[in-house]
């Protein structure tokens, strides 16, 4: 029935491709009828070529007619974020800088999909160039929250992980500097890894801090969130932070009655919402049922991370956006006679408020004079992040807490705060600062609004989180939950 | 507003231009982030930094001429080109 197969897992489908109970084609046809007929409504997708996408499945059909070896991906829609690379697709950030951008390359991840035979489904709406936390910001549309059209999916990747609850497409990339896969994902009731920073190739994904930005598998399920970090995790020469093949070993999974489980002190006492801690209690509780051993750990640094990564993440914007003058690609203003001119009003044009926002601090911040007392003291304070980090991940095999303070706010009620909308990555954004991976996991309500808790690892710990993500959602009926669209 | 944050100034290095609004909107808005960025004047700090992503052997590779994206497909994306190459406002003046 088609009304179903939007519903299905990304394992699922393939087992029924494999089987040959189900096609491609069919799946896709499918999942574009949902889409002509929401996205409107939700805002997820910018872009979606229909002849391309069926054009993907009818080849993924073909093959497997052939009877070639296939890949578990092969014929499996993938909806990418605006930012990441897609030869002959927009690239726009969801930026009028960038709004006519068509690419001319593929990014590593989308090399490695198309390696894989998977379906490279259509382009999803963020927080203009990755800096937001409701996707907001960005320049070309709104997306909403599938779970209460009035509310905010989160940000950046907010469409990516608006489509997956509005059951538009099984699996998405997103990508996250300072929580933009992990927020959204707990907004919208899905789960969204950041990886190790260095696991998955940054090449093809457009630079907002790169000492921060990771690109992230988005799914609705732990083992399609599994199938797809799989399939984009590979070394790439091109990404000179990106693991070589000898250093990108994942450490194995730990039984849940071996699991050491570290909740930082005092976690829940100030600042997250009543409902929130409710489920983050509860899921801590879940585990000491199963056997973990639950143990507060100690990180004293944390009321420095949302400045370090403030000071951080700005001053990398500042440089990387620097490249955007009008010159070579992207807006170029008609208005302008020299140069400078040129680059001035090409940038103003082009960039919307909380981009400007953030290159003005980024400049202060590294600017003569000033240097010093921010950005130098923002990266020792970051050494500290991690080394506290490092020290409580000997004692325990993941850190877990609430993934946002609240649930899901009402769209506009925060746009003209941004201190309040930094404030929402405050469990997320020590992950990024110590290039840890990271995993939110859908866990309960406040209302009707999804509620993640959140897990950090050692490094290349990505299967350890995975493993014990599995327990709770085998027991928890959250996976089978679907928004009310 | 904190010390130095010249918004005139910033605006002139980040090639920025910034209507009269602008300048007082983002100014009131960034006073309450840098305030916040005072935890970390006050923070006890380790002398060093160690930042995550030390990469730690080169990274370089042979120099041997690679794939790159070509003329036609750089110009192509470009706002202006002509014969092959972008084209931009005139930057040097005619001295003669």
């Amino acid at each position: 029935m088609s009304d179903a197969l939007h519903l299905l897992s990304a394992t699922e489908i393939a087992q029924r491709l494999q089987a040959g109970t189900l096609t491609s084609r069919a799946l896709v046809e499918a999942l574009l009828i949902r889409y002509r007929n929401l996205n409107s409504k939700v805002g997820a997708f910018t872009y979606l070529s229909e002849s391309d996408v069926i054009a993907q499945a009818e080849a993924s059909d073909e093959r497997r007619k052939q009877g070639k070896t296939l890949s578990s991906l092969d014929g499996i829609p993938v909806a990418i974020k605006d930012n990441i690379a897609v030869k002959g697709q927009p690239l726009t950030c969801s930026s009028k800088m960038l709004a006519k951008l068509i690419s001319p390359y593929d990014a590593h991840v989308i090399e490695a999909l198309r390696a894989a035979g998977a379906i490279i489904y259509g382009r999803l709406n963020m927080d203009e160039f990755a800096m937001g936390s409701s996707t907001e910001n960005s320049a070309l549309q709104k997306t909403y929250n599938p779970w209460d059209l009035a509310r905010i999916p989160g940000g950046s990747s907010g469409g990516s992980a608006a489509a997956l609850a509005a059951g538009f497409v099984p699996l998405a990339l997103g990508s996250d500097t300072g929580g933009s896969i992990r927020q959204p994902a707990s907004h919208c009731g899905v789960v969204g890894l950041k990886p190790t920073y260095g696991l998955i190739s940054r090449y093809g994904l457009v630079a907002f801090a790169s000492s921060l930005d990771q690109i992230g598998p988005m799914a609705r399920s732990i083992d399609d969130c599994e199938l797809l970090l799989n399939a984009l995790a590979s070394p790439d020469a091109r990404d000179m932070t990106c693991f070589d093949k000898g250093q990108r070993t994942l450490l194995p999974p730990v039984a849940v009655n071996q699991l050491r489980i570290g909740i930082p002190r005092g976690i829940l006492d100030k600042g997250v919402g009543q409902e929130v801690a409710a489920a983050t209690r509860a899921a801590i509780d879940f585990y000491r049922a199963q056997g973990a051993t639950i143990v507060e750990v100690d990180l004293p640094s944390s009321d420095l991370a949302v400045p370090t990564y403030y000071v951080v993440a700005t001053a990398e914007a500042s440089s990387n956006l620097a490249r955007y003058d009008g010159v070579r690609y992207g807006h170029r203003s008609t208005q302008a006679t020299t140069p400078v001119e040129m680059m001035t009003l090409s940038r103003s044009e082009g960039f919307g408020p909380e981009v400007k926002r953030r290159i003005l601090l980024g400049t202060f911040v590294l600017s003569a004079g000033y240097a010093d007392a921010y950005y130098v003291r923002a990266l020792r304070a970051r050494s500290k992040i991690l080394s506290e980090h490092l020290a409580a991940l000997e004692k325990v095999d993941m850190i877990l807490t609430p993934t946002v303070p609240t649930p899901a706010f009402k769209a506009g009620e925060k746009i003209s705060d941004p201190l309040q909308l930094y404030l929402e990555d405050i469990f997320t954004i020590p992950a990024n600062l110590a290039g840890l991976p990271a995993l939110s996991v859908p866990c309960g309500k406040s209302q009707h609004l999804p509620v993640g808790f959140h897990l950090v690892g050692a490094p290349l710990s990505e299967k350890k989180l995975l493993a014990a993500s599995r327990v709770f959602e085998a027991a928890h009926p959250y996976r089978h939950q679907q928004a009310p669209l | 507003m904190a010390k130095g944050f010249d918004i005139d100034h910033l605006a002139k290095l980040a090639r920025l231009q910034l209507s009269a609004e602008e300048k007082t909107l983002y100014s009131n808005q960034l006073s309450q982030v840098l305030t916040y960025f005072e935890t970390l004047a006050r923070a006890d700090l380790p002398p060093a930094a160690n930042v995550a992503q030390v990469i730690e052997e080169s990274a370089l590779r042979a120099d041997i001429p690679g794939q790159s994206l070509g003329a036609e497909a750089v110009t192509k994306i470009a706002p202006a080109s002509r014969d092959g190459q972008i084209s931009v406002p005139r930057v040097v003046d005619d001295e003669s």
